[in-house]
């Protein structure tokens, strides 16, 4: 008789973890949850069932969170999909189910129910063009909800501050993600209303948040937040942070940005865009002033001997007596004129050097033309693989082969 | 006035300064009126600050405000 090998108690837990998880090691299993509980540590414990048997199981908080949405998807009385391995849980020689990827059975539930309650929003009208409210093109009081410590709100703040900080921003914090995520915004949404009914009139509501996963994004897919955004008098503009795919927000809002810097750049004028425009119709109006002028002095050439009007300031001082009431007050006419459209002259040079082609350079800008020419390319339209260009900087130039042209 | 009433008066000075009918003396002063307008203008851009407030709901429809620091 050959002598027994007596195991300890760790040595055989041991020897079974190591030979379940050798067989058991890629598994999908598919039962019904019976508990679902989240420790404060970030692991889920639960149990599956089929009705018959029963298994323990575990979903480790990785390096990765356990999303929040699966507590909101996944109850007691689910069927899930769950992958993972069989293996012992030594201290108490317990055996359970640890898995690394779970799912409620009809795969893409979330999915489904996205693409229902976009159907049926749809058909109810809620996206619909001829509804949608043009946004302000000068706004003055602009509305943001989004999470006070997230990075849209950073993003936002950046671009107003560039480009149209004559704007004011309400600030409606919400939390952005979570279960709580849908109805703080929605209830956001209608404070905001109230507030530009009671307070201060709102002329932009830019609602939103910085990229994250398609469950951190789940939020902005509620119908409750759908119809806040729909009743809202207030142009809005979404602005949930992912470039592919849209939210019902998306949908319902009147303009639909990818991202919140996006969505701050759509709903502003650039002030330097503007200010530029201002010059150009300064100078505009001092063309159409001085073409005035010259007919004047054209018609009063005309009515006196052109010899005698060559020095008009000191020549119709006399002239003036001589004519008639209407003449003499041309006369006066001219004369201040002269004295006027020289400090408006000198004003135009003053725009006019604004202007300047180089003043960008020296702001670290750089001017591209043809080689060889001086017109500025200002579309990569104007550009073919192999050209020629010049490119002018503060205290120099590069010459260079387009290699590539890429349309943004 | 806003930015957006100083525009349209300036574009109302174009048209009116664009008239084959308009006087010397009218066209002068329009010209003065625009480019006092869009100096008054580009000065309120340049030397606006972005203000923000945080906005919290007291009761429903009572409001109060915090300077806000974003940064």
């Amino acid at each position: 008789m050959t002598e027994q090998h007596v195991y300890t108690v760790s040595e055989l837990n041991r020897g079974a973890r190591e030979l379940l998880e050798t067989q058991f090691a890629d598994v999908w299993l598919r039962g019904e949850v019976v508990d679902w509980k989240r420790a404060p540590s970030g692991h889920i414990y639960f149990s599956l069932t089929d009705g018959t048997s029963e298994i323990s199981a575990a979903r480790f908080r990785g390096r990765l969170p356990v999303s929040p949405l699966l507590d909101s998807e996944i109850k007691p009385g689910t069927v899930v999909l769950a992958f993972g391995r069989v293996t012992v849980y030594e201290p108490r020689g317990r055996y359970q189910f640890v898995a690394s990827r779970i799912q409620p059975v009809g795969a893409g539930a979330l999915q489904q129910a996205f693409e229902a309650l976009k159907k049926a929003l749809h058909a109810e009208g809620l996206f619909a063009p001829e509804r949608k409210k043009p946004l302000p093109p000068f706004p003055r009081a602009v509305g943001v909800i989004t999470s006070p410590s997230g990075a849209a709100l950073h993003d936002i703040v950046s671009v107003f501050e560039r480009r149209w900080p004559i704007a004011r921003l309400y600030v409606f914090p919400s939390a952005v993600q979570g279960d709580v995520a849908p109805k703080e915004l929605a209830d956001a949404v209608d404070r905001a209303s109230r507030f530009s009914q009671s307070e201060t009139s709102l002329d932009l509501l830019i609602i939103g948040r910085g990229g994250g996963s398609a469950e951190d994004l789940a939020a902005f897919n509620d119908e409750a937040l759908a119809r806040a955004i729909f009743a809202c008098p207030i142009p809005c503009v979404s602005a949930v942070g992912h470039e592919i795919d849209f939210s019902i927000c998306d949908f319902v809002a009147d303009v639909r940005a990818p991202t919140p810097t996006a969505a701050a750049e759509l709903a502003t004028p650039n002030r330097e865009d503007l200010i530029t425009q201002l010059t150009n119709q300064v100078l505009r109006h001092a063309g159409s002033a001085r073409r005035v002028l010259t007919d004047r002095q054209e018609h009063l050439k005309r009515l006196l001997h052109p010899a005698t009007f060559r020095t008009p300031t000191t020549k119709h001082e006399t002239l003036s007596q001589q004519l008639d009431s209407h003449l003499s007050s041309l006369a006066r006419d001219i004369r201040r004129v002269w004295r006027r459209t020289a400090t408006a002259a000198a004003q135009s040079e003053a725009l006019l050097a604004a202007s300047n082609p180089n003043r960008p350079l020296e702001r670290g800008y750089s001017i591209t033309t043809p080689l060889g020419s001086s017109t500025p390319i200002r579309s990569v339209d104007e550009l073919l693989p192999g050209a020629a260009i010049e490119t002018r900087l503060k205290d120099g130039r590069a010459t260079s082969i387009v290699n590539e042209v890429i349309k943004a | 006035m806003t930015v957006e009433e100083s525009l349209e008066k300036l574009q109302i000075i174009t048209e009116k300064l664009d008239r084959d009918d308009v006087s010397l003396e009218e066209a002068i002063a329009l010209f003065e009126q625009g480019l006092a307008l869009a100096a008054s203008v580009k000065e309120q851009l340049e030397a606006a600050k972005l203000r923000i407030e945080h906005v919290l709901e007291e009761t429903k429809g009572t409001f109060s405000f915090d300077a806000f620091d974003a940064s």
